[in-house]
């Protein structure tokens, strides 16, 4: 919201204060100031001429040659192209060096031959108005040489206000409610202002009807003998200060009272509701044409103000394209009313129509300001249009009451509230500038609030307290220290865990953390096959196809990997996030909330013939057991993955569980080699990719195998090296055990550190080739404990249709 | 010269010919091994007159401890030699980078959520968490925000379903009556996390952010200690006091509201960050509304408290100098790295 200093000093006198001061004191007391600019800045430099003398342009019929004295020395010659140019006038000049808006710089120039030094300005060149029909003829008493600015006292400047901050005050929504805010701040009384209903004819009351409870008052006043111009000048520089185009004298007016007061009105031209007027709801949906030009669809519940035959307005919000001020008549009707916040903001929301009027509306206007407002507008019409006349007596229905009423306050709830020691008179002070009077008593009294604060805004007595503290400033607190028993707050198993899960990941693990959208788009989720399962979904979506929300965090890390790939050849990502999974069952509607960890890890594929370890799978899997040994967990049992899920490769996943755990603690799997061209991993950034998702809520409720200290060995083990030579089909969980076996608990250090496979070992072969360390707790282990070990285990693998490599 | 000097000088000359271990055993082998020189020598003397015996063995022997003093003389130079050897430079490239170590990164938003929480844990603050998808309920309603209140404009809210009973949450307030819900009073507690706003992406604006609200429930809450629990939390992210000041906010979840605003750590008169103000908008806050209170079960008669809304996306820009929001939940490695 724009505010002028100039309209606000109409209500209080701000002598001696600066904008600058004005804008810091209403940013510590009352409201968010967004910006501070002065009015027409341009219009410093342009000057008041008086056109001396007027030639016809020698080689131009259309053009003038002027001389204008501008309080130089010498007067200036002026080529000027309005027609309604003479001599005698009082003129804007705006002289050479003078910038005007837009950019346009006045030069010295010579249009058609001759000389010209600046150019008399019309209204719209100077953006005071719409009017270019010709120069601005300035009052015959403006002195000459002086700035216009200066002698139409045009110089103002404009505050912008954040409207979020007075949602809460109805009150600030006009400029009067502002200037009473700067009364209080700085102790100055509010300037009278004459707000008594005034004197009308005899006629009878313009009928009115309401047929709804949506509006609580309503008040029409029946002008006669309206004549059609614009409106008085200092008006429409005051509308043009903060951004209101004049448009026509009434409008202007209409639009003034309402920013001068905060009550938004409307002019009807009393042709257009001949029968009277009757407020009510629309029953049916409907379609309504509003003053911009826009066809409007109506629905049931929304009010409008209509005649007998039709809707003329969408109350509170705008009027009817129909209904615009004519010309045509010189009797008008002019309403004040108080319409139902919520619903005016529903309709204006749903039809994104938010107006000045509705704006305001929505605050919760006080039913008592559309008399004031009617007031002033009859006293500003007779002052500008003195023939206008008011035949009729004031219509005013609705069923409303005064909101006025009490609150009880004790000074100290006040300080303890705000923590300041503030005297109960320093308190009752301050309520009595923000025209809150207190009842006498000591400690406690009633304060009166007036009806323009009671609608919403001060309803408790915390709300005083705040007036108390904000007018006192909140920098006169003194800071003060919370003071309870030192006690450790509970300590969070879920975000402890988190932590050590980002460490390990981030630190052992070597990997990038992410952040990434709780939205997946449906691109992403249409390559895994997955739009048809259930998703929370918003209805309103930042863009179409981004309305889902995740139930898994895996895909998010997905929608990375080709960019990922790009920018690195060993691509090691994981986020810790949240996942929802719509519950038809939950009583509230609330999805099921899921923990989750996502992991991607992605380099250029092997060579064929690389070795075993260079599987991006089982360094996950590694990394996953380390993380799992990290955490304290007893060991999961790893198998592969019956359901599977579509990003992962059917044949080759797998998932670790503790117990029949559903989720499983950990999925992870090769990523699916259709998904990752689809991802568009291919041909450069085509890559081997494991991925796996862990879920916290798992591991969290997973049993616990707390490191335990173990004796270091007092005799020293035997350290060897086996190799197993196996069919294919031969799963080196099998050959693991077979050794383990023939250990009988001696085997320590097991680590299977080459699978082989080639042509000397036979088609359908491989070899795997173990570390081992063979140690006893006993005793000192000998070369026979080895070679018995040997034996054993040769035999156990031949059993096995294995063989043990003798090297 | 004797023949036993002529060997003596000769085994000298030997050995101080020597440069390496290896030539150095050979002399000593040569003059003391089992058949050398001085073996020789000793071997000879049965065959002498008895009287010239006992002068050929002293002799002899002589020759022996001589030059194994000269070898093991010669031995610690050349051990010397080596080390200096060792110890020269040469050869060394003191510019040679170390072997390149990959790293892994920790996201800049965990990092000071966890400073954060941190800070506030060991002010006796628990750290709590709630939904993201959020009923209406605890996200406006609960807050004394109804439906049609005016303040849900500036909410820019993702509605879950058409009745907006469901919510994608505003902000992380609605943890304040869940916290209210789950803990007795009195209680501190901080609850990071997530938030969303139907907005259209900038630079400076993004859908998805993060948040840190705060709230503290006892007795005789004032504004004052607010201040102060602001100024410690200040003096914990920037590492140094900080002038903030208090102005009026609307929020309807707090009465009275506050903006609080703190001096650009940045600048003196002005700059691009404070959009020239030298102040920074940090943190809405308030006296909780004793409406919100009620609906977290608390007795406003009885107990009072603050809350304040910490925005954490902004201060990880602040505090690294990230000109775009966008980064933070963007992915990008490039990004990342730098952490
Ligand atoms: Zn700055």
């Amino acid at each position: 919201m724009l505010v002028s200093i100039k309209w606000l000093g109409r209500h209080v006198d701000l002598e001696g204060l600066s904008p600058e001061q004005i804008c810091e004191d209403l940013t510590l007391s009352t409201c968010e100031v967004e910006g501070l600019e002065p009015f027409a800045p341009h219009m410093a430099s342009v000057r008041v001429g008086e056109v001396l003398s007027r030639e016809r342009h020698p080689d131009a019929d259309k053009l003038s040659l002027c001389r204008v004295a501008v309080g130089d020395a010498e007067p200036l010659q002026i080529v000027c192209g309005a027609p309604n140019v003479d001599a005698g006038q009082k003129v804007a000049v705006a002289v050479v060096g003078t910038v005007l808006p837009g950019n346009f710089k006045i030069k010295k120039s010579k249009i058609r031959g001759v000389e010209s030094r600046g150019m008399i300005c019309s209204v719209r060149e100077l953006e005071l108005g719409d009017e270019h029909d010709g120069i601005w003829v300035l009052p015959p008493d403006s002195q000459v040489g002086s700035s216009v600015a200066e002698a139409l006292e045009l110089e103002d400047w404009v505050i912008e206000i954040d409207n979020k901050s007075l949602t809460h005050r109805p009150d600030l929504w006009g400029v009067r409610g502002i200037a009473a805010e700067l009364g209080a701040i700085y102790d100055r009384p509010l300037k009278p202002l004459d707000l008594s209903l005034p004197e009308v004819g005899s006629d009878a009351a313009f009928d009115v009807r309401i047929e709804t409870p949506a509006c609580s008052r309503y008040m029409g006043l029946v002008l006669d003998n309206v004549a059609a111009g614009p409106s008085p000048i200092w008006m429409r520089h005051l509308l043009l200060a903060v951004g209101q185009r004049p448009i026509d004298g009434l409008v202007d007016l209409s639009n003034f009272v309402m920013l001068d007061l905060g009550q938004p009105n409307h002019v009807f031209d009393l042709a257009e509701v001949p029968g009277g007027v009757v407020v009510r709801e629309a029953s049916e949906p409907c379609s309504f044409t509003t003053l911009d030009g826009e066809e409007r669809a109506l629905q049931s519940g929304d009010l409008l103000v209509c005649s007998a035959e039709q809707p003329v307005a969408l109350a509170g919000i705008m009027g009817g394209l129909d209904s615009r001020v004519g010309e045509t008549g010189s009797r008008r009707l002019l309403e004040v009313a108080t319409f139902h916040p919520a619903t005016v903001r529903r309709t204006s929301s749903r039809l994104g129509l938010r107006t000045d009027s509705s704006a305001r509306f929505e605050k919760h206007l006080d039913p008592t300001l559309p008399a004031k407002a009617l007031a002033h507008f009859a006293h500003l019409l007779g002052e500008w249009q003195p023939d206008v006349s008011l035949p009729a007596a004031i219509s005013d229905c609705g069923d409303w009451t005064d909101p006025a009423m009490e609150i009880e306050l004790s000074g100290d709830h006040v300080r303890r509230a705000l923590g300041v020691d503030l005297a109960d008179g320093e308190i009752r002070s301050i309520l009595e500038r923000l025209g809150l009077a207190c009842s006498s008593g000591t400690g406690t009294w009633n304060v009166a609030i007036p009806s323009a604060r009671a609608t919403k805004d001060l309803t408790l007595s915390q709300d005083l307290v705040e007036e108390v503290g904000r007018i006192h400033r909140y920098g006169n607190v003194p800071e003060a220290s919370l003071v309870a028993d030192v006690v450790p707050p509970p300590s969070d198993a879920r975000r402890n865990l988190v932590r050590r899960v980002q460490d390990r990941l981030a630190g052992a693990g070597q990997m990038h953390e992410v952040m990434s959208y709780s939205f997946q788009s449906d691109d992403l989720l249409e390559t895994l096959g997955w739009t048809a399962k259930p998703h929370v979904e918003v209805v309103n979506p930042v863009a179409a196809g981004m309305s889902r929300v995740r139930r898994a965090v895996l895909p998010s890390l997905l929608g990375l990997l080709a960019e990922g790939r790009r920018q690195s050849n060993d691509l090691r990502i994981f986020e810790v996030g949240k996942a929802y999974v719509p519950n038809p069952d939950a009583v509230d509607g609330q999805p099921i909330e899921r923990h989750e960890v996502a992991l991607a890890w992605a380099m250029p594929c092997a060579s064929p013939d690389a070795a075993f370890d260079d599987s991006r799978l089982l360094h996950l899997r590694g990394m996953l057991q380390d993380l799992f040994v990290h955490l304290e967990l007893e060991a999961p049992i790893w198998t592969l993955d019956e359901q599977a899920p579509s990003w992962a490769h059917p044949a080759r996943a797998l998932v670790a569980r503790v117990g029949d755990s559903e989720p499983p603690l950990v999925r992870l799997a090769e990523l699916h080699p259709e998904v990752a061209v689809a991802l568009g991993l291919e041909g450069e950034l085509a890559c081997d990719v494991a991925l796996a998702e862990i879920s916290l809520d798992q591991v969290l409720g997973a049993p616990q195998a707390a490191s335990a200290y173990r004796p270091i060995p007092r005799f020293p083990g035997v350290k060897l090296d086996v190799a197993v030579l196996a069919s294919e089909e031969t799963l080196a969980g099998d050959v693991q055990a077979l050794i383990e076996k023939a250990g009988k608990g001696l085997v320590r250090d097991l680590e299977l550190f080459d699978l082989y496979r080639g042509e000397n070992l036979g088609q359908g072969r491989k070899s795997l080739a173990y570390h081992l360390q063979l140690q006893s707790d006993k005793r000192t282990l000998s070369d026979k404990d080895c070679a018995k070990f040997l034996d054993r285990l040769e035999r156990g693998l031949r059993e096995s249709g294995a063989e043990l490599r003798r090297s | 010269m004797t023949d036993l000097e002529q060997i003596l000088s000769e085994a000298r000359a030997k050995v101080a010919a020597a440069t390496e271990a290896e030539s150095l055993r050979a002399v000593d082998r040569e003059y003391l091994g089992k058949e050398g020189v001085v073996a020789g020598l000793l071997a000879a003397i049965p065959t002498l007159e008895p009287t010239e015996r006992r002068a050929a063995g002293q002799g002899a022997n002589e020759v022996k401890t001589a030059v194994l003093a000269a070898i093991e003389e010669r031995k610690a130079e050349l051990a010397k030699e080596a080390l200096s050897a060792q110890l020269s430079g040469e050869g060394f490239d003191p510019t040679l980078p170390g072997v390149a170590q990959r790293r892994g990164s920790l996201h800049p938003i965990t990092q000071v959520t966890r400073e954060l929480e941190d800070l506030f844990t060991s002010m006796g603050y628990s750290v709590l968490d709630g939904p993201e998808v959020e009923l209406d309920h605890y996200n406006f309603e609960a807050l004394n925000i109804p439906s049609d209140h005016p303040a849900r404009d500036s909410q820019d809210t993702f509605f879950c379903d058409p009745e907006g009973h469901l919510v994608m949450r505003t902000h992380t307030s609605p943890v304040q009556v869940r916290a209210m819900e789950q803990l007795k009073p009195p209680f501190r507690a901080v609850a990071p996390g997530k938030v969303f706003r139907q907005e259209t992406t900038d630079a400076s604006h993004e859908h998805t952010f993060h948040q840190m609200e705060g709230l503290v429930v006892g007795k005789d809450i004032s504004v004052g200690h607010l201040i102060g629990a602001m100024k410690t939390l200040l003096r914990g992210i920037f590492g140094r006091d900080l002038d903030v000041r208090l102005r009026p906010g609307y929020f309807p979840f707090v009465e009275p509201g506050f903006e609080l605003d703190a001096r650009c750590p940045f600048c003196e008169k002005g700059c691009s960050v404070c959009k020239r103000t030298t102040w920074i908008e940090l943190l809405p806050c308030g006296l909780v509304h004793p409406n919100v209170l009620r609906m977290g079960g608390i007795d406003p008669d009885e107990w009072s408290g603050f809350a304040f809304g910490l925005g954490l996306s902004r201060l990880v820009m602040l505090r690294y100098g990230i000109d775009d929001v966008r980064h933070l939940l963007g992915g990008d490695l490039r990004f990342l790295e730098q952490f």
